[in-house]
């Protein structure tokens, strides 16, 4: 539409001066463009730093020792019985190797034992692992605080937890006996090892109830032959371990064996993380019907200073629905300018923390400890979303001051306006 | 009525009333008259006499108790909301005593403003003010906004407005009340010139004894009724 289309210059008139309306009184429209902005930042990056948390929670509870996905026989989880190994082992492992989703994968032997020392006695978790392998998916070797990691072919070798060394009294070097029922037999078998390392990975189940040695010692002491209970996954992307949809779960979830991604491993955390989404979705509702009656009370204490002009309008000629669009278009330029000020500020906020990182080691959620400075993730949807919702609740709430603009009587508000 | 003229308008037995709290108030009690095209009449009286509410009633800006209004040959009073903002925007100029413009837009802008309303293209519209600004002695301030012109010379833009759009009718209400009287005077020079140049009806309300000795008819309420109605050749 061309300046010379009398709709279109009407039109382009009424924005021109909706935009010139709001800066009328200047300082109070950058007083509330500086208030939505300052929530509209404090929005972005609450959201920002949600998304650094989760994903910093996630990969500490995923990348620690779980994995993001496992294959276990149906049951296992229920009983950790020795019998129930994985199905169909060695087909399953030369599909994993093949797969293009699988990052990587580790096998792993789980079976509970008594430990003894030569001061005390504690029941464990023996976990048999591949040390190489296991680098590739959980951060064992990471959280050695005391000797080394376990190395391939040294046999006789043990890491311990920290908060089990002192049940335990004993250093690295010391001699543990681990007593294990065998498969199929039930006969009780027992090994002694030396403490190789100790770990410490700031969850308390894991640092004083598990012990990690070298797969085939630990296969041998519980008699499972080649067999494992459980396989650790690492996808090409986290995300995978969350969409059912994925082929995956139905290609390693049959013939007596269950594919598990870390949601259904860890659904305490699923369960903070979708409230932590919650509280996020409650308080941006909050913000924005914050944000759209400060932009209503801007625009009413401005429509009430106007009221002889409004009168003046309609005497003029101007129809109700056309001073209602321009109040409208009055609450959107209000809106956008707030907008901009909002984005600004929480781009500038959340790029000065996702530099520097914000200190939440040590912070324990849902039972997963933080090991790593948050660092706050922007993403399209504050930029995007967040200034649409604005802009919604804003137009939303715009139209009590629009009705009101609309009814306005001439006379009247030519009367009130002096 | 002269022989041969054309009433723009004509009320009949036209009544206001009001209420102000707890009390009535009777504004306008039967009006009837008639204004003929081309008059240059003044509604004169103290203040409560009425001036303003008959003023508001012939534009359409306010609705009778009772009684008619005519503009044209045509009834105002039983008119849309849409309607009476048409009738308004296409028939009636309006100038009132102060806060005449949009304070955001230029003298040219505001001069426009009600072309837009009328749909009248950009070029036309903008040679049309540019033509009405210069009659009215504006040129070279087309740009300024209303802030950035004297109280007079705001009147002037309010005037150009009130004409551009060719209505049948200009109201004015006390158009010099916030005027030095030489800037008054000039306006009523200015207003008294498109009368006769062009033909323009005007009818002010005013306290103003300058208007009232310049204006061609003079029309005296009392109480809500026509105390006098002189016309003067």
């Amino acid at each position: 539409m061309g300046l010379d289309n009398p709709a279109a210059s009407s039109m382009l008139m009424l924005v021109r001066l909706a935009w010139r309306n709001i800066f009328r009184c200047g300082r109070r429209t950058l007083l509330s463009a500086l208030a939505i902005g300052l929530g509209m930042a404090a929005l972005i990056f609450t959201d920002a730093f949600t998304i650094g948390m989760e994903e910093s929670v996630i990969r500490t509870a995923t990348d620690t020792f779980l994995g993001q996905g496992q294959i276990h026989a149906e049951g296992f989880r229920s009983t950790y019985e020795v019998e129930r190994t994985v199905r169909n082992r060695e087909t399953l492992l030369a599909a994993l190797g093949r797969d293009p989703q699988v990052a990587s994968f580790a096998p792993r032997s789980l079976t509970h034992g008594m430990l003894t020392s030569a001061a005390n006695v504690g029941s464990v978790l023996l976990c048999g692992i591949d040390p190489e392998r296991e680098r590739e998916v959980s951060k064992i070797d990471e959280a050695i605080v005391q000797g080394t990691y376990l190395e391939a072919g040294i046999a006789g070798r043990m890491l311990v937890g920290s908060k089990l060394a002192e049940t335990l009294e004993v250093g690295l070097g010391d001699r543990l006996v681990v007593t294990v029922a065998q498969a199929e037999s039930g006969a009780l078998a027992q090994e002694m090892f030396r403490i190789g390392g100790i770990f410490r990975f700031n969850v308390r189940d894991m640092d004083a109830g598990v012990v990690f040695v070298d797969l085939s010692a630990a296969q041998e002491l519980s008699g499972l032959g080649a067999e494992v209970h459980e396989i650790a996954l690492h996808f090409d992307d986290i995300a995978m371990a969350g969409d059912p949809e994925l082929e995956l779960w139905r290609r390693y979830g049959q013939d007596g064996n269950e594919i598990l991604g870390w949601k259904e491993l860890l659904p305490a955390l699923d369960a903070v993380l979708e409230m932590s989404s919650l509280s996020m979705l409650i308080l941006s509702i909050i913000l924005f019907a914050v944000v759209a009656l400060t932009i209503v009370n801007t625009l009413l204490m401005s429509l009430y200073e106007r009221m002889f002009e409004f009168g003046m309008l309609r005497a003029m000629g101007t129809r109700p629905s056309r001073l209602a669009l321009l109040i409208l278009l009055e609450v959107s330029s209000l809106a956008l300018v707030s907008v901009a000020v909002g984005s600004v500020l929480g781009l500038a906020v959340t790029g000065i923390f996702a530099e520097y990182g914000i200190d939440y080691v040590g912070i324990e959620m849902a039972g997963v400890t933080l090991r790593e400075l948050i660092y706050p993730v922007a993403a399209a949807r504050q930029f995007v979303i967040f200034p649409l919702m604005v802009l919604a609740f804003a137009l939303v709430a715009g139209i009590y001051p629009a009705v009101l603009a609309a009814r306005v009587e001439p006379v009247e508000a030519m009367r009130k306006g002096f | 009525m002269r022989e041969g003229a054309e009433e723009v308008i004509r009320t009949e037995a036209l009544s206001k009333v009001y209420r102000e709290g707890e009390v009535e108030v009777r504004a306008l009690r039967e009006v009837s008259l008639g204004i003929e095209r081309g008059e240059f009449t003044a509604i004169a009286g103290p203040s409560g006499s009425g001036k303003s509410t008959l003023l508001n009633l012939m534009g359409g800006l306010d609705r009778p108790s009772s009684g008619s209004v005519a503009l044209a040959g045509r009834s105002i009073v039983a008119m849309s909301g849409n309607e009476l903002s048409d009738f308004r925007r296409d028939r009636v100029g309006f100038i009132f005593q102060s806060f005449n413009l949009i304070p955001v837009l230029t003298a040219i802008e505001n001069v426009e403003y009600v072309m837009l309303l009328q749909g009248v293209e950009a070029s036309e519209r903008r040679r049309r003010a540019n033509e009405i600004l210069a009659e009215v002695g504006l040129e070279g301030l087309e740009g300024r906004r209303p802030p950035q012109l004297s109280g007079g010379q705001q009147q002037r833009v309010a005037v150009a407005r009130a004409i551009v759009s060719r209505p049948d009718i200009i109201l004015a209400d006390e158009p010099t009340a916030n005027l030095d009287s030489a800037a008054g005077s000039a306006l009523l020079d200015l207003m008294r010139g498109l009368n006769r140049s062009r033909g323009t009806t005007f009818v002010f309300s005013t306290h103003d004894r300058m208007i009232m000795d310049r204006a061609r008819r003079l029309m005296v309420l009392k109480d809500g009724r026509i105390d006098r109605d002189e016309v003067r050749d």
